[in-house]
């Protein structure tokens, strides 16, 4: 359940402030200062004043959402895998509306959630914000951001939001997120924070305000307008598509930064597709000291290429010592299929310590190339 | 992260719930009462509704007083399908109550107790609040207060007022009038029938039933708004669901035969064209996708039963069928029904 009180401070008593931040940061020490931040906070504010921060507050999230509205879009899908067997992280089966996506050029790329597309459409077409409807085409994915990049023809002045750069980004600061999911073309919002910064491998940022398939591929933005980044189920026990819905509307979740994305659009736009990284060992903690114990090497896997063996033990990825499976996972996170690292492991036939190059593949299971979708004639 | 939460958690619940006599907070006049008045303005107009349970089901609920003589709107369920319900009011005291009516569709019921209610919620006949205001919901989700304790109080704004169909999780009965969707989690057991109120102490609406969006497939948390409510404890005949205009409906066709086997959930497929039908002038082929009649999204033979219903023979359309790897568009012509 969420906070409801780190909440009702934040938005009831500080509205007027510009960021609620300043409070958080002026109780870090101990429980005394919290009274006298708290005293201050509010001091010489009526109750009046303080209904009308309320409904300030109110308004500012109204007009934030209308600077960035003419940029969402709404997507739709046409047929694909009809029955998801079993569940999609905590769901059923996926619904069966629209999703949401955002303007990303005046040029026609939109960008939108892969968790849109589990159900692998042939056919998509895309409504902005003026109402028209477009077909458009899946034109480069990338699974370890759970994102994908669509484009439509025609279009040249379609409105881009503005993006705000994750450096910028803090901690605590007002975080609204938008979808149209719920089928209005009014998208629906909720309100919260930033929660943390740096979430799975760097890639996200994680909030408080309520994520789920109603908001899927739509922004998180702050209390101007700007985009802080685009939601996306995430979860960093799992790469698989779905994970992460499991949290959803939980008061758990996550965004992708788009700001200073310009390598990565262009990377997609060029039709790649870009997977989660994949060493092919498993593993565990080493009970015999430092390191993980490699217990199987999958075949035809980058740890087989460089003749790994049951018993090694992996000692540090690029430098970086491991020894616990969650930092193992965080540091692989950091990485993507095709990126080269260096691991160094002690071999159980010699007793020395090697030094290796070890290029990542994509997991084994998730090979499926992404679909075609056809042209428009 | 959490330390602050906690921290902040353990502050401003001193200072909203209990404020007044804490030493810490005695001396402060600044706090933000409103929000402690609204809260504490509602609390007498709660009720803890119980009832009978069935399996997994949960035989409780919450409920709001709307009459100075114990009238009491709740929730449907299945608490009320027992021998006896009972509504326990702010103050501890426990009633039998009767049950004036229930809707299937909104999923209202409208209880009775014997007993002079002084405070209870004025149901508005307009709407209140709109999207992006602040509201708080009142219930007794997951039955956390017991007795004469206050339910519990959850802040969140408004995401959404929309119309849109909605269903219940097991039995397929679906909801169409309009939704207030926030963003506070109400969707847990036992929570429907609370109040969610504008800062000010306004019924924004009652916690609905547990459904899921069919858009979705995610629990929903949202009110059944005002207007509604008042309309339904009016006593008229129909809430939401003003009676479609009867008119001469013809059934028109395409002549085509569509792939039926996967269910209605299946795309749109074209198994056969009928030779001299207006698929067949129209160059329609076996194994073309439907995708969009007349400006609409064809998404699933439901949406093609639905979209032929809207046309009138002999009138042209634009189709867009998927064929192959190319969007081909045709104009169609519809024609009666044979």
């Amino acid at each position: 359940m969420r906070d409801i009180f780190l909440r009702l401070v934040v938005g009831g008593l500080l509205g007027l402030l510009a960021n609620p931040l300043t409070f958080v940061h002026a109780q870090t020490d101990n429980d005394n200062s919290e009274v006298d931040a708290a005293d201050a906070a509010v001091s010489g504010l009526s109750q009046a004043e303080l209904m009308e921060a309320m409904t300030l507050t109110s308004r500012a999230f109204r007009n934030a959402t209308n600077r960035v509205a003419p940029s969402l879009v709404t997507i739709e899908s046409y047929g694909g895998v009809s029955a998801v067997q079993g569940r999609i992280g905590g769901i059923r089966k996926q619904g069966e509306g629209n999703t949401t996506g955002i303007v990303i050029s005046s040029d026609g790329y939109i960008l939108t959630s892969t968790f849109n597309f589990i159900q692998r459409p042939p056919v998509i077409s895309i409504i902005l914000a003026d109402g028209k409807r477009h077909f458009a085409q899946l034109v480069g994915r990338d699974d370890t951001r759970k994102i994908c990049l669509l484009k439509i023809d025609g279009p040249t002045d379609l409105p881009v939001p503005e993006m705000v750069d994750e450096s910028k980004v803090k901690v605590g600061q007002w975080a609204i997120s938008l979808g149209v999911g719920y089928g209005d073309t009014s998208p629906a919002m909720s309100t919260g924070i930033i929660s943390a910064k740096n979430r799975i491998g760097g890639r996200a940022i994680q909030t408080d305000a309520n994520i789920s398939p109603a908001n899927y591929g739509g922004p998180l933005i702050d209390i101007e307008g700007r985009v802080l980044g685009i939601c996306v189920p995430m979860n960093p026990q799992s790469q698989a598509v779905g994970a992460g819905v499991e949290w959803y509307d939980s008061g758990i979740g996550f965004a992708v930064p788009l700001a200073n994305a310009e390598k990565l659009l262009d990377r997609l736009k060029a039709g790649e597709y870009i997977r989660p990284a994949f060493m092919g060992i498993q593993s565990g903690p080493n009970p015999l000291g430092d390191g993980i114990l490699i217990n199987k090497v999958n075949p035809n896997s980058p740890a087989s290429r460089l003749k790994l063996e049951e018993g090694d033990i992996l000692i540090s990825i690029n430098d970086k010592r491991v020894n616990d499976m969650l930092r193992l996972k965080q540091l692989i996170n950091r990485f993507e299929a095709g990126e080269t690292i260096r691991i160094t492991v002690e071999r159980k036939s010699t007793g020395k310590e090697e030094k290796l190059e070890l290029p990542l593949d994509p997991p084994p299971s998730n090979a499926k190339e992404p679909l075609a979708v056809p042209k428009i004639r | 992260m959490n330390t602050f939460g906690w921290r902040i958690a353990l502050l401003v619940g001193c200072m909203v719930l209990t404020a007044s006599n804490h030493p810490v907070f005695a001396q402060q006049k600044a706090l933000p009462s409103f929000i402690d008045q609204a809260i504490s303005k509602s609390q007498p107009k709660m009720v803890k509704v119980f009832g009978a349970s069935a399996g997994k089901v949960e035989g409780f609920a919450t409920g709001i007083i709307v009459s100075k003589d114990g009238l009491i709107l709740s929730s449907q369920g299945v608490f009320l399908d027992g021998r006896q319900v009972k509504v326990v009011l702010a103050d501890g005291a426990e009633h039998i109550a009767t049950i004036l009516k229930r809707d299937r569709e909104t999923q209202l019921s409208l209880l009775k107790i014997q007993a002079v209610t002084p405070s209870f919620f004025e149901l508005s006949a307009e709407s209140v609040g709109k999207k992006g205001d602040w509201v708080i919901a009142l219930s007794n989700a997951f039955k956390v207060a017991d007795k004469d304790e206050p339910v519990s109080a959850m802040l969140g704004v408004i995401s959404l007022r929309t119309t849109m169909e909605a269903r219940l999780t097991k039995r397929d009965v679906a909801y169409r009038g309009e939704l207030v969707l926030i963003d506070a989690i109400t969707s847990n057991p036992g929570a429907s029938g609370g109040a969610v109120i504008t800062p000010d102490g306004s019924l924004v609406g009652i916690v609905g039933k547990i459904i899921n969006s069919s858009e979705t497939n995610t629990r929903l948390n949202y009110a059944v708004p005002t207007q509604v409510l008042h309309e339904f404890v009016a006593g008229k005949a129909s809430v939401n669901g003003e009676a479609q205009p009867v008119t001469e409906q013809q059934d028109v066709e395409f002549g085509v035969v569509l792939f039926k086997l996967g269910g209605r959930n299946n795309p749109a497929y074209i198994d056969r064209v009928v030779r001299g039908s207006p698929a067949a002038k129209a160059k329609l082929k076996s194994d073309d996708m439907i995708v969009s009649i007349a400006g609409e999204k064809i998404g699933n033979l439901k949406d093609y039963a639905e979209s032929l219903k809207s046309l009138r023979p002999e009138e042209e359309v634009l189709m867009i069928v998927k064929r192959g790897v190319e969007m081909v568009r045709v104009r169609i012509a519809p024609r009666l029904k044979k």
